[in-house]
């Protein structure tokens, strides 16, 4: 390990990969910042740039937009209390009161460091841990790879949109796509209707632009906001004494973070509305928070930022994202030959090494180009969205073509766009759709190797042999509910 | 419209539509499944190829049983998202040129399609300067074309002749 880890130091070590994250973090800085822009939308749009970059390049550069945009989505949060992804929400609340009180610039720099500090650390928790959990991986057979897979999709149902049902009955679909082109066992064509196009299976880049970048897209037509009030950047500096005043907050909720990280499906909006409670119900001033309290926001900030990290783990040792943007990192390690798993650390440890190594130095290049940048973002909130919605829409559809080069995926897109928009519409929550697509090979391999293994006794394997594989199948409904029970509660609170 | 119980609001009208279609699929499924290969008799996988497909769809089929009662039982107080009601004759003229846009990128080549998409685009989005209209139009697609094709050397559906006019000027 210690060797792998060394030699992907020495690779992390390279101009361009620091060139292409720090312009992988202002590009995500920038979409964060804009409102109605998601960094979930700039990494669709952006992943088809990083398979033709090295992959310890083009990676980075994608990790780079995603703390960005992470942090961008807290500036409009902040100045005019419009959070542009759901981390922002916990973040807004204290924020926008210090914005109102004229301490704009303190809030900002607050949630500067908190996010930075709760990056890094959790970045060097995932460096420490990820090797060990892999090697735990390695010692998986199919039924516990089945086991874990079913187990990770039950968590992500239970704990993605309003009901859990919702979320299976999107699950299932997902998985129900996934049949759509070659059987991965007996090589035999499925729900293809004939159709040519289909005999590869449905293609995933379409698909995730489709469902995540279009249904954000029409809505921001359909709101028709084309400019916001004039946001201001005012007041003094985040100072030496306020900032050691929050460490006890910000080291709590980087814990918090990191734990909840590595659930698959949890996340940064459950990691900040999590953290910021606990910072609440530890404070000697709780009726502060909610009114401008500058550990509001260090709270909301360090949690959300402390997911980064840990969110890999399962998605680098089992090939299970945890959420819909490690989904899309997925698609950028499989395109580039990548493929997550117990064995890519045996086949590629120094370059997965090597890309854990650059996610660190880009907090660093984070912090820097954060901290001088901030005055220029906070004026891209007024920015209008007419002129870059056209462009959005080019980038999509040129995105989703390049990959393949085949005009059929820009159908696709269009098809999944609309799939996205009926689905938000009707309220139900496209992550474990795609989740289900992406783990239903895997999951239908394991699953056949499984039966095959067990040779017609099924009860008497899983008794004799696999008794691991019979404890995770009967802990999944009660994880799965404990998990929803747990987040209901949160939820009321 | 109502059915039985239940508002046709778009959540329900989905459910309904997934459950029709996961029924359908399980009724024909040896239809929508080719058969497993076999040797000498025997087939070549341990599981036949529709068998996991057919307890997901049975599962697809009986979740989508369950929320349907659930919502009958519970009367359906779905109240639709305003912004989302709100201005779906602009979402319907973007997913047409979006249609357009994706039809005609390879027949009339990357530039010209993008052209007259972004100009609609620009135009439906708001944007009410024919100057600003124009730049962003020509410019920006000319841009991403040349990175793309220059700089990331990947391939963008284009016309022969503007292809050749782009090799004379910049000599590639």
């Amino acid at each position: 390990m210690i060797e792998q880890f060394i030699t992907g130091f020495g690779m992390a070590m390279r101009l361009d990969t620091f060139l292409l994250m720090s312009a992988g973090l202002l590009g995500g800085m920038l979409v964060g910042a804009l409102p109605g822009f998601t960094t979930l939308m700039a990494m669709a749009i952006l992943l088809p740039i990083s398979f033709f970059l090295d992959p310890i390049v083009g990676i980075p550069f994608l990790l780079g937009v995603y703390k960005g945009g992470i942090f961008g989505g807290s500036i409009p949060a902040i100045l005019v209390s419009m959070p542009g992804t759901g981390a922002a929400v916990a973040t807004s609340r204290d924020g926008f009161q210090l914005t109102k009180k004229g301490q704009s610039r303190k809030a900002l720099d607050i949630a500067l460091f908190s996010s930075v500090f709760g990056d890094t650390t959790s970045d060097i928790f995932t460096i420490m841990m990820i090797f060990p959990i892999a090697f735990l991986v390695m010692q998986f057979g199919p039924p516990e790879l089945f086991a874990v897979l079913l187990m990770s999709l039950v968590i992500i149902a239970v704990t993605s949109g309003s009901s859990p049902i919702k979320s299976l009955i999107m699950m299932t679909f997902g998985l129900w796509l996934s049949f759509v082109g070659t059987d991965p066992l007996g090589g035999v064509e499925r729900f293809t209707f004939g159709l040519f196009d289909l005999k590869s299976g449905i293609p995933l880049l379409p698909m995730l632009i489709g469902v995540f970048a279009i249904p954000e897209i029409v809505t921001a037509v359909m709101r028709h906001n084309s400019v916001l009030k004039l946001a201001s950047l005012v007041g003094e500096r985040l100072s030496l004494a306020e900032l050691k005043r929050c460490m006890r907050t910000i080291c709590r909720s980087t814990a918090i973070g990191a734990a909840i990280g590595i659930v698959p499906g949890l996340g940064q909006v459950v990691a900040a509305m999590m953290g910021y409670a606990a910072a609440k119900n530890a404070s000697d001033h709780p009726e502060t928070f909610g009114e401008g309290e500058i550990e509001g926001v260090a709270a909301a900030e360090a949690a959300n930022n402390a997911v980064n990290g840990p969110t890999l783990v399962p998605l680098l040792t089992l090939g299970i994202p945890g959420d819909n943007v490690t989904a899309i990192l997925l698609g950028a390690f499989v395109a580039q030959g990548l493929r997550p798993g117990p064995e890519l650390f045996e086949t590629q440890g120094a370059t997965v090494f090597a890309i854990l190594v650059a996610m660190v130095f880009a907090n660093l290049l984070f912090l820097v180009i954060g901290y001088l940048s901030i005055p220029f973002f906070s004026k891209l909130v007024t920015i209008k969205t007419s002129l870059l919605i056209p462009i959005v829409i080019m980038f999509a559809f040129a995105g989703a073509y390049v990959f393949r080069s085949d005009s059929v995926d820009l159908i696709m897109l269009v098809v999944f766009g609309i799939f996205g928009l009926v689905a938000r519409a009707a309220k139900f929550d496209v992550m474990p759709m795609v989740m289900g697509f992406i783990l239903g090979p895997p999951m239908e391999y394991a699953f056949g190797q499984t039966i095959a293994m067990s040779n017609d006794d099924m009860i008497g394997f899983m008794l004799g042999e696999r008794q691991a594989f019979l404890a995770l199948l009967i802990a999944t409904p009660i994880v799965g509910y404990l998990i929803w029970r747990r987040l209901s509660k949160v939820d009321t609170n | 419209m109502r059915l039985g119980n239940l508002k046709s609001t778009p959540e329900v009208i989905s459910v309904v539509v997934l459950f029709v279609l996961a029924c359908l699929s399980l009724l024909t499924l040896n239809y929508l499944v080719a058969p497993p290969k076999v040797l000498f008799g025997r087939s070549l996988t341990a599981i036949p190829p529709s068998l996991f497909p057919a307890i997901v769809i049975s599962m697809l089929a009986i979740l989508c049983a369950i929320w349907l009662t659930i919502l009958a039982r519970h009367k359906n107080e779905t109240a639709s998202e305003p912004g989302i009601s709100e201005g779906v004759f602009r979402a319907l003229a973007l997913f047409a040129i979006m249609t357009f846009y994706a039809l005609a990128m390879t027949p009339l080549g990357f530039l010209i399609s993008t052209v007259i998409s972004l100009s609609a685009i620009s135009w439906l989005v708001g944007n009410r300067s024919i100057w600003q209209i124009a730049a962003l139009s020509i410019v920006s697609p000319i841009a991403l074309y040349l990175v793309a094709t220059r700089l990331l050397a990947v391939s963008l559906p284009e016309l022969s002749p503007i292809e050749f006019a782009y090799s004379r000027i910049l000599g590639g």
